[in-house]
């Protein structure tokens, strides 16, 4: 039949177009991980023979190593206190919270505040009550309002789509409403708030724009990297790059795993 | 006996998060409202009441000519990702199994790392001792590095392209996937072009998916401050690297704010249009993944 002729003709075309689109996605990312080997002073090619040198001095620069830890530190914060507050928003959810569409579009506004604007905002907050921008104060402060919808639209439909039935049964058996939410909510819900959690902790890991505006002295990764970039462009640009890479990868992996499978605990709807 | 209920999270739980929200994003909006009206001077700011900002927002036609730029770029580059998007989002809905669970993460890996690394990356491609320059160096294409692949509102849109791709052919993925593939085969079985199917089938049910991925593409391209930077070069500037200026460089809250405020007002244009025929909740809640 001619129209299955076609069918065919187009799924071969599409997979070739996807090819094409993956090796776009995926050429410069490969780029930056085959130059952070090459022996250059420069960013670039011809290729000038493998060497490790460029990790060393990324790994004994206590400039970096400062800002990594600041980027680590900050990241588990900014997540644990995001992941608290979005489930009790999402908890509330659940109940009869009066608003509930005001509510939600309040969450939603840290997604459509461009980053420069959600920035530029707590430095006049910040100011204006003359509390100086550090790592701990501005920075934190805007990436859990960053974080926090994305922790919440994590959450939320998991807690939604949750079968009340089961916290029903539990009751009925002499269940406390304590021991309900300890023995049946949360176990149930515990890998979607892991998930929400790494989730949170890469967005706030990779956060840039906010930070480069709050962070007065301190520096995180990123915008460490940034400077080491927008000045001169230090030949161990790319095996910083290469670091960030690892640590973005390995907690996004991790999140989409707790996320696959609280997805697969979830009652089907 | 305890209460039905006694225990179990109630709605002020809520309270919060909503307090942390309105004062980390609503009040200080609303001090920028003020402090637009202010006087930034040397020595900071001095609440010294005046338009002075405004009239040279509105008198400067730098502002506005850079705000339009920034809307040209937005809307093109949204233009570009929509054509490049569909085909992947089609893609990714008629793979199953193991295939389509290997094609997902692979597409979620690159947009997992952070977009300065991403951003920076196109640097050793495009650059003078980039990867193109020197694969065409090195085949006699040219004879000396070619300078215009940087620095440039053209390495602007890839840029943009490449960092913001997944942000549209996730929603229209999601939508693609949950139309019920019996309709297609009613719709060969009718002896539908493979373009009619597209045309009547497959356009209109995607088109929530299409539109929250517009809508989130222009969003985050009407914002974007490192593409431009890294990749524009000076002629490749945006609305979001003048208004950094202001609070990095020149330290002018007061036309900072009132730069700021008048992207916010874009920002809110752009929503209530879509929201109002959608409902923005439905928007964001297809966009936001799985």
């Amino acid at each position: 039949m001619a129209s299955q002729r076609d069918a065919k003709g187009i799924s071969g075309l599409l997979v070739g177009y996807a090819l094409v689109i993956y090796l776009f996605l995926y050429a410069p990312i490969v780029t930056v991980i085959v130059l952070s080997f090459n022996d250059s002073q420069i960013v670039g090619f011809p290729w000038k023979g493998f060497t490790m040198k460029w990790f060393w001095v990324v790994f004994t620069n206590p400039e970096l190593l400062r800002a990594t830890a600041n980027s680590l530190l900050l990241g588990v914060a900014s997540a644990v206190i995001a992941t608290v507050l979005a489930l009790l928003l999402a908890l509330a959810f659940r109940r009869n919270l009066p608003f509930k569409a005001t509510v939600f579009n309040l969450i939603l506004i840290p997604i459509i505040v461009p980053g420069i604007v959600a920035g530029a905002v707590l430095v006049v907050l910040f100011g204006l009550f003359k509390v100086e921008l550090s790592l701990w104060t501005s920075v934190l402060c805007a990436h859990v309002t960053f974080v926090l919808p994305f922790a919440f639209l994590n959450l939320h439909p998991r807690l939604h789509n949750f079968d009340s039935t089961l916290e029903e049964a539990a009751e009925d058996l002499g269940a406390s409403p304590a021991m309900v939410q300890r023995e049946v909510v949360l176990p149930i819900i515990r890998p979607g708030i892991i998930a929400a959690f790494l989730f949170a902790f890469s967005l706030s890991f990779d956060e840039f724009v906010r930070t480069l505006l709050l962070t007065g002295f301190d520096r995180t990764l990123p915008v460490q990297f940034w400077y080491m970039i927008v000045e001169t462009l230090a030949p161990e640009a790319p095996a910083m790059a290469v670091l960030i890479i690892v640590i973005s990868v390995i907690s996004s992996l991790a999140g989409f795993a707790f996320s696959n499978r609280s997805s697969k605990t979830e009652p089907s709807t | 006996m305890l209460p039905i209920g006694a225990g179990k999270p109630r709605w002020f739980a809520a309270l919060p998060g909503i307090g942390w929200l309105l004062l980390f994003t609503l009040v200080p909006l609303l001090l920028m409202l003020l402090i637009s009206f202010w006087t930034s001077t040397i020595f900071g700011l001095r609440a010294d009441w005046t338009l002075r900002n405004w009239t040279r927002l509105f008198s400067t036609p730098v502002y506005f000519d850079l705000l339009f730029k920034t809307v040209r770029i937005a809307f093109l580059t949204t233009l570009v990702t929509l054509v490049l998007s569909y085909p992947i989002a089609l893609f990714l809905a008629r793979t199953s199994g193991f295939v389509k669970t290997i094609a997902i993460v692979m597409l979620f890996l690159p947009f997992w790392i952070g977009y300065v690394v991403r951003t920076f990356a196109w640097l050793p491609i495009l650059g003078r001792t980039g990867l193109l320059n020197q694969g065409l160096l090195a085949i006699g294409i040219i004879d000396t590095p070619v300078e215009w692949f940087l620095y440039n509102e053209a390495a602007v849109y890839l840029g943009l392209v490449y960092v913001y791709l997944l942000f549209m052919v996730l929603p229209i993925f999601l939508s693609l996937d949950r139309i019920d593939h019996s309709l297609i085969e009613a719709a060969i079985d009718l002896h539908a072009t493979p373009f009619a199917v597209l045309r009547h089938v497959l356009l209109p049910l995607s088109f929530p998916g299409v539109l929250s991925g517009c809508i989130m593409v222009f969003l985050l391209t009407l914002g974007a401050y490192v593409t431009p930077a890294l990749l524009g070069g000076p002629s490749g500037i945006m609305f979001s690297n003048v208004i950094a200026t202001q609070f990095l460089a020149d330290n002018n809250w007061a036309m900072g704010s009132t730069l700021s405020l008048l992207m916010m007002a874009l920002v809110f244009a752009v929503l209530i249009v879509a929201g109002r025929k959608f409902g923005l909740q439905r928007v964001f809640m297809s966009a936001k993944g799985h």
